[in-house]
């Protein structure tokens, strides 16, 4: 070994915090976020009360990760932000949860979340931005 | 230093700066990702951030090796750029200023005055009371006289380090400089506990994050650390534990146990008994900390770390009765710095205890030299 790139060097996955369950199936984790999934919907329904989980704080393996998608699936809605990096916001086949993925300018992934609300706290406009907005637009000079 | 002029709102100079709501409410809920925040946390934070003054901050270093703040601008989220231009208003720090001498100095004072009652006070290094104050002296000043002063304005301070939290290294045995922790000096403010050696970059920013969001302490410890970041131990946060519950332990750092990832407490590793969020924020924007690389914890966070025996000496087979270790922690009397030093060195800190073994020393030095903090 003479050279740096002689060293060997091994890179875990930073991905997956725990080991993927051998027989592939659903880990008890992914059982516990539906189940909190459909309480959080109860009480949107209910009480129009909106609320988060946030992803990268549960123990999810990679198996998991691809499980709850695929349990969650695709809905109608899919937009895409770009504000200080790449986000995006895709309800699931679930009316009212939203699964939210944001990037940094570099693309990494620094924030996923599922959201449960009528729609994604984010892509609402601001009221001062939308004021903002309307002065900008009357002092444009086609309107002068 | 300041970023802008004052008055602005942060919601305002993000505006100024062309960063959009969205983008404001992103990064939060970034940011309260990777502090492990209840995710409702960053939309509430832009909201509450983005009405909220931009505080002044004041940054002092006193007898530190400047780690820490290497750490403060290392912290990848929120980063300092951004804390310094969006969120707080920097108006003094040493290191980072191009003004020096005369100017600084003014600088400092007119900030004091300016914002009287309203300022962030960050202090980082232990305060060298021995030979008058001479082992660590400003524009003419020692460091205690410039503490006492910047404290009395001060709105809340933030004792960043362990050498400002409780002494740190100079502190430790046989403690030459009689130096001594923030909370030592000063009795009358509100005093926030950010240790470590240095804190976990993201923990700093992350407690004053909190403190400008929401204009009140954060809940603390017995040592007046955030719960939020010192809640739990290493050991109950560590991905090694189940190794420990299953008995399984390296007992050399290249052995077999230590190449299958096994628990480190037999080589010294203190994460039983140190308080910190090192498993769970981690080091380096998340990518690993002491134990993932295979070193146990030195509890660097902890009061008295430096005294508490051998980094490598398994915490129940230490032989803590030839140095004295296991002696109960006296009551720290000098100077009525008696209930303040009491309430954050905590009760029953061996390595404390063991520090007061010196306490004739040193207040033999401090009577010689100067008086008492």
């Amino acid at each position: 070994m003479s050279r740096l790139g002689d060293i060997p060097i091994r890179i875990e996955s930073m991905e997956s915090p725990v080991p993927d369950r051998p027989d592939g199936g659903l880990g008890g984790a992914i059982d516990a976020v539906l189940s909190e999934i459909a309480s959080l919907l109860e009480r949107l329904a209910k009480n129009d009360e909106h609320s988060m989980i946030d992803l990268r704080s549960l123990p999810l393996s990679q198996a998991d990760r691809a499980a709850l998608q695929s349990a969650l699936g695709d809905g109608e809605v899919h937009a895409t932000l770009q504000a200080v990096g790449r986000s995006t916001a895709r309800e699931t086949r679930f009316a009212g949860v939203w699964w939210l993925e944001h990037r940094d300018p570099a693309g990494d992934l620094v924030a996923e979340l599922l959201e449960v609300a009528r729609f994604p706290q984010i892509l609402a406009s601001a009221p001062d931005e939308i004021a903002d907005a309307a002065k900008a637009l009357r002092s444009h000079r086609r309107l002068q | 230093m300041s970023a802008s002029g004052p008055g602005l709102t942060v919601g305002e100079m993000l505006r100024k700066h062309g960063v959009s709501r969205r983008g404001f409410i992103k990064y939060c809920t970034a940011t309260a990702s990777a502090l492990a925040l209840p995710p409702w946390m960053g939309a509430a934070m832009a909201e509450q951030l983005r009405n909220a003054p931009r505080p002044s901050v004041v940054y002092l270093s006193f007898q530190e090796c400047t780690g820490c703040f290497e750490a403060f601008t290392r912290s990848f989220s929120p980063t300092i750029e951004h804390l310094m231009f969006d969120i707080i208003s920097l108006d003094y720090d040493d290191t980072l200023m191009a003004a020096s001498g005369t100017a600084a100095e003014s600088a400092l004072a007119s900030v004091m005055k300016e914002h009287f009652g309203r300022y962030v006070l960050i202090v980082d290094g232990s305060i060298p009371t021995g030979a008058s104050g001479a082992y660590c002296t400003s524009g003419g000043r020692s460091a205690e006289v410039i503490l006492r002063e910047a404290a009395k304005g001060a709105a809340v301070i933030l004792a960043v380090g362990t050498c400002s939290a409780f002494g740190g290294i100079p502190f430790a045995d046989p403690n030459p400089t009689g130096a001594w922790p923030v909370s030592a000096i000063v009795g009358d403010r509100p005093i926030i506990n950010v240790s470590g050696c240095p804190p976990i970059p993201e923990v700093i920013t992350g407690t004053l994050l909190q403190y400008v969001t929401t204009g009140s302490l954060p809940d603390l410890d017995e040592n007046r650390r955030p719960r939020a970041f010192y809640g739990n131990s290493i050991h109950d946060r560590c991905y090694r534990r189940p190794f420990y519950d299953e008995g399984k332990f390296a007992k050399t750092f290249d052995d077999e146990g230590a190449r299958n990832g096994w628990c480190l407490y037999e080589l010294g590793c203190k994460g039983p008994t140190t308080y910190n969020a090192c498993a769970t924020v981690k080091w380096n924007g998340g990518t690993s900390f002491p134990i993932e690389s295979g070193h146990g914890c030195i509890g660097c966070s902890e009061p008295g770390f430096w005294d508490k025996g051998s980094f490598y000496t398994a915490q129940a087979a230490a032989d803590f009765t030839k140095s004295g270790e296991t002696r109960p922690l006296e009551v720290l009397e000098f100077a009525g710095a008696t209930l303040t030093v009491g309430a954050v060195l905590g009760a029953g800190s061996a390595g404390v205890g063991r520090l007061r073994q010196h306490r004739s020393e040193l207040d033999e030095v401090a009577q010689n030299d100067k008086g008492t903090p």
